[in-house]
């Protein structure tokens, strides 16, 4: 039961950990594209067919880069906790953009003007026009920890289901059902459920809380 | 502070019509200036570039001697905060109405106790430091437009634009608002407005520039 326990809590850490690295680019790129007048629609277009990536391939060119004989070998990733992380950080990449680039569009151009005429700075200008649609932002960032937290390809391929160490709740269910423990993968596929739908509930609560303050 | 348009042509992204065309107006410190036209006539467009929001799609802006488009991002930055532009609707921040007001001198750099204390002078001017602790968004439209001009106001910028600052406001806030305007322009603060609804004259000597179609057509000296 321990270990049930310990593998939630890793999932939870490294698909949270996955979300936090890829909330740090994929933000600026979301607010990047909005300013960007050539090319934005072929960027949305190629970033929203990327957020249907099947994890699985993900998976192998990652293994491949990792792997001893491949470019990054050298890093000794594979089979790590930090190479799910990468992975993780990598497929979510594009779902965060592509929702914090649907949550920014409608009132950045008001937001960044107003910014710009107060006297902020390229940074500051950022930090307002985020600021002000944060709970839009933060709900595809949650979005994004539940892609990452019940995806199975990357933590399979490059994780490698180490007990203790890499195993995560997918990779513990895929496990544990061809060993036939159905009870322990039932337990495992529950708790993923609940925390997965926590997270969908979370986000539209946030989303009806905003509408309300808009609308106020 | 002097801002200088040259031969200014302005086009909206995707649009084939010219807003402005062929500006050129010198926008001073310690002065009026009222922008006049119909609806569509360009005053807004005007506003935004000769405040440093736009870029122009032809002509120059000269910024006390520099070109401002060719400048630096820093540079361009450091020259922007000594203007201010007020959109004709509200725009405000999340947070309270203290929040709002004492941003501007915080992304200056000033500490938040005296951004504070600053703001809460600054709104008192206008009689609504009553409401510093309040959310913006319980405001009216009249008290949102007088905290947008108290933010821009307590910037203290060399020159504030304004846009229909008077439309949403009754006869007592315009009165307050005229008053604030006139202490600050006594103090050397240039103001540009466009304006339908304040009588020429209630800030004293100015400038009047009438729009058609983005063209200058008139400009008047009004003692």
């Amino acid at each position: 039961m321990a270990e049930v326990f310990n593998t939630i809590v890793r999932s939870v850490v490294v698909s949270g950990a996955a979300t936090a690295l890829a909330s740090l680019w994929s933000i600026p790129l979301a607010y990047t594209l909005i300013f960007r007048s050539r090319g934005s629609v072929l960027l949305e277009a190629i970033i929203e067919t990327l957020v249907g990536v099947p994890t699985v391939v993900l998976g192998l060119l990652l293994y491949i880069l990792f792997s001893s004989s491949g470019p990054l070998g050298f890093l000794g990733l594979l089979y790590t906790p930090h190479a799910i992380i990468i992975g993780e950080s990598i497929l979510v990449t594009p779902l965060i953009v592509s929702m914090g680039y649907r949550s920014l569009r409608g009132t950045a151009h008001l937001y960044y003007e107003l910014a710009l005429s107060i006297g902020a700075d390229r940074i500051q200008r950022m930090r307002i026009v985020v600021g002000q649609s944060l709970p839009g932002v933060v709900a595809a960032c949650i979005t994004g920890f539940s892609r990452a937290i019940g995806e199975l390809g990357i933590a399979m391929m490059v994780g490698g289901n180490i007990t203790g160490y890499t195993r995560v709740m997918t990779t513990a269910i895929a496990l544990e059902v061809t060993k036939g423990n159905f009870e322990e993968a039932i337990i495992l596929g529950v708790t993923l459920l609940l925390i997965t739908i926590s997270i969908s509930v979370s986000v539209k609560l946030i989303s009806r809380v905003w509408m309300i303050w808009r609308s106020s | 502070m002097e801002i200088k348009l040259i031969g200014v042509w302005y086009r909206y992204g995707g649009s084939r019509e010219w807003a402005l065309k062929e500006v050129s107006i010198d926008l001073r410190s310690a002065e009026v200036v009222y922008v006049d036209g119909h609806n569509g006539s360009g005053k807004t467009t005007l506003l935004k570039i000769a405040s440093l929001l736009y870029q122009p799609s032809k002509g120059h802006i000269i910024v006390d001697g520099e070109n401002f488009w060719g400048l630096d991002e820093g540079r361009r930055t450091s020259i922007r905060r000594r203007v201010v532009y007020v959109h004709e609707k509200p725009v405000l921040l999340n947070g309270t109405v203290l929040d709002n007001v004492a941003y501007g001198l915080q992304i200056r750099g000033i500490s938040r106790d005296k951004a504070l204390e600053n703001s809460m002078k600054v709104l008192s001017m206008f009689s609504i430091d009553a409401l510093a602790h309040t959310p913006v968004r319980k405001l009216s439209t009249g008290q949102a437009q007088l905290v947008a001009i108290a933010r821009a106001l307590a910037v203290e910028p060399d020159i504030l634009f304004l846009d229909e600052p008077f439309s949403n406001l009754d006869r007592e806030r315009r009165g307050l608002l005229i008053s604030t305007l006139n202490r600050f322009r006594s103090a050397g603060m240039g103001i540009v407005l466009s304006s339908h609804s304040i009588d020429v004259g209630e800030l004293g000597r100015h400038r009047r520039i009438v729009l058609e179609n983005g063209e200058v057509i008139k400009v008047y000296e009004f003692e």
